[in-house]
């Protein structure tokens, strides 16, 4: 297995437009590490200059320390699962997987060695003499990844290899996709705009934006303390509430106002306010929905904020949970529910937030101003 | 009522479909099925293509297998065929490769390539003869081999193929092009690449087209007319007289209209037999994708 440095690479295309920019990074050996952003925001094209089925403008790509900009694909000892599997269909899935070996030149048997053991583990033993043509999408999948394992290459390169598949297989490939690493101590570079995937897969996540790097931090840092409102909005579904709130000094801390509401605040967060000169200016609160806390639910254990009025517009049943959407003077809020909750749409209720979960950005460079 | 409706509706669409269909099917019937079927019932006569003639059964059939002129028109025609199809699809499959590769001025190429297939055969033909006549010698200083009994076939190949490249190059352009990129972006990291990502990817993947350009050409090359007809005639001594022409110049011009009639229809089943057998081998060898 190896270790990947990107060192200032960028992707500038010939019409002038830059896919990627100034992209840092280093990678561990068996990290597995995800790309996820917006439709566009170069993760898959960072991931294609990796693989080297892009050329690298600027910077520097090595694996295992030896720079590798201008090695062909097939000599950079990396194995890519692509989103449209692109199994060869003319090949019975024995010869899919077989095909990187046998252009290598391996003897027949440790091919078939190699073959029967990927199938095991992928549990694809009964289906090596079908064509890709009579599989499932689950099934082409598979294949896909045991034509990846055969090779037991440096790294893995993952470009969105679940995007295709229904909900339910989707889950269950995670899995497999997460015991694989484990099991074969794996460096894994994977490509998803799914931030599910991305928080239950990564050591670490790297979230990107118009060919920009935004962040890079474990899953729990980068949920808990993300950088900036992009990365604040992006991971965590329903995503993060924003509320404008106009910042003033009260007592030893600042009170935070939205229409006639005001939370008041202490502690560091407030110093950081207070530090930072924002006082007497607008700033961007950020809560997560867990963390607004109707007066009715459990909540013991959290320091809670004074309480402000809401109107529920939207109630939305999950099951074991239940979320609502609700207007309040100076925005507007989602927060979840236990499923017992009396609370329907036309309610209206009380609500406070987690002083300890409160996130607060700078309006106009949208950084974090504290956590 | 909706039944009614929906039958109502039904029937206008059929009416439109017979009105499409039948003015085709006249012209089809009275052009094509109508000489096919007077052509197969004057082989069995001793008709010279005008006055009077009798029915003679498999006479003309029979006549056909001991006429020397008739074999070695078979001959000459199929081994035209066999070595004009082959060169045609090497080649055309080459220019391919070559016009869907990243190139300058992709388009104004594949434009320039296609330009024989627009030109009549006849033209390109009376062309040739004049380059193998004229330019030709003067520049080797050697005689035109189209006087040549031996050498004919040669120039008559080369016009063949010239020609038909155009239109067997687009098939292939078009196979080629159907082969999805990701395919070969994982042929690529998988060390497919030169020799072994034509052989293992490309060459399998483009069967289809394989097999529909060598069907077609082979047909074409067959049935091949016009060319002898502009650059020579069937000769020297008969010796590029294909089996179209034979048909074309002893049915119409030397009186064995029914004795040629027989020579189309073997020559028909011929083609035929080929075609299906051509078919049925390379559609084994396509891969069901």
């Amino acid at each position: 297995m190896a270790s990947l440095s990107l060192e200032h690479v960028g992707k500038k295309y010939p019409n002038g437009y830059e896919g990627v920019k100034d992209f840092n990074l280093e990678i561990a050996d068996k990290e597995f590490i995800i790309f996820v952003g917006p439709s566009g925001c170069g993760k898959s094209t960072t991931l294609r200059m990796i693989a080297g089925l892009e050329d690298i403008t600027s910077g520097t790509l090595k694996i295992d320390g030896r720079v590798v900009n201008d090695v062909e694909p097939k000599d950079r000892d990396i194995a890519m699962v692509f989103q449209t599997y692109a199994l060869y269909p003319h090949m019975t899935v024995y010869e899919n997987m077989a095909f990187p070996l046998k252009l290598r030149k391996v003897d027949a048997d440790t091919i078939d060695k190699a073959v029967r053991e990927a199938a095991r583990i992928l549990d694809l033993e009964k289906l090596l003499d079908r064509k890709p043509s009579a599989l499932s999408g689950g099934q082409r999948q598979r294949v896909a990844m045991g034509r990846a394992i055969v090779r037991a290459p440096k790294v893995y390169l993952m470009d969105e290899p679940l995007s295709n598949l229904d909900a339910k297989l989707r889950v269950q490939m995670r899995a497999e996709i997460s015991k694989l690493h484990d099991r074969l101590g794996a460096t894994i570079i994977y490509v998803t705009h799914d931030q599910t995937e991305a928080m239950t897969l990564g050591t670490r996540i790297v979230v990107m934006k118009d060919g920009v790097m935004q962040q890079v931090d474990t899953p729990t840092k980068l949920y808990n303390e993300p950088c900036n409102l992009f990365v604040a909005g992006f991971i965590g579904s329903p995503q993060m509430n924003f509320i404008d709130v106009k910042v003033s000094e009260k007592g030893a801390g600042v009170a935070l106002t939205f229409g006639s509401n005001t939370i008041t605040l202490t502690g560091p967060k407030a110093k950081a306010l207070k530090d930072g000169g924002y006082v007497g200016k607008v700033v961007i609160m950020g809560i997560r929905p867990e963390d607004v806390v109707e007066e009715h639910e459990y909540a013991e254990g959290r320091t809670l904020s004074e309480t402000f009025p809401a109107n529920v517009t939207v109630y939305e049943l999950l099951g074991s949970e239940a979320m609502i959407y609700a207007d309040v003077d100076g925005g507007q809020i989602s927060a979840h529910l236990s499923a017992s909750s009396s609370v329907r749409t036309g309610s209206k209720i009380n609500c406070s937030v987690d002083l300890a979960k409160i996130h607060l950005f700078d309006k106009q460079t949208e950084l974090a101003i504290a956590h | 009522m909706a039944n009614l409706a929906t039958s109502k509706a039904g029937s206008d669409r059929n009416r439109t479909f017979l009105m499409i269909l039948i003015p085709v099917l006249v012209l089809f019937v009275a052009f094509n099925t109508i000489p096919l079927l007077t052509g197969f019932f004057y082989s069995f006569t001793n008709s010279k293509g005008y006055g009077p003639f009798e029915i003679i059964g498999l006479q003309n059939y029979i006549d056909l297998f001991q006429d020397a002129r008739v074999g070695n028109s078979y001959l000459f025609t199929f081994k035209l065929a066999v070595v004009s199809t082959i060169l045609v699809n090497v080649l055309s499959l080459i220019l391919a490769i070559g016009l869907s590769s990243k190139i300058k001025f992709k388009s104004a190429l594949r434009g320039l390539y296609f330009v024989p297939r627009i030109l009549g055969a006849l033209v390109v033909g009376y062309v040739f003869t004049y380059f193998f006549t004229y330019i030709v010698p003067a520049v080797t200083g050697t005689d035109s081999i189209l006087a040549s009994a031996d050498w004919a076939w040669i120039g008559i190949v080369v016009v063949l193929v010239w020609q038909a490249c155009a239109q067997t190059t687009i098939i292939y352009i078009t196979g080629l092009s159907s082969v999805p990129e990701d395919v070969y972006e994982a042929g690529a990291l998988d060390g497919a690449t030169g020799w072994d990502k034509f052989r293992y990817l490309t060459f399998p993947l483009i069967m289809p087209s394989i097999t529909t350009n060598m069907v077609l050409v082979m047909k074409d090359m067959l049935m091949v007319f016009d060319q002898i007809v502009a650059m020579t005639g069937g000769g020297p001594a008969n010796s590029t007289e294909s089996i179209s022409y034979l048909i074309y110049e002893n049915g119409l011009n030397n009186s064995q209209f029914g004795f040629q009639c027989a020579n189309a229809v073997l020559f028909f089943i011929l083609i035929a037999v080929v075609s299906i057998a051509q078919t049925k081998f390379l559609n084994s060898k396509e891969e069901q994708l």
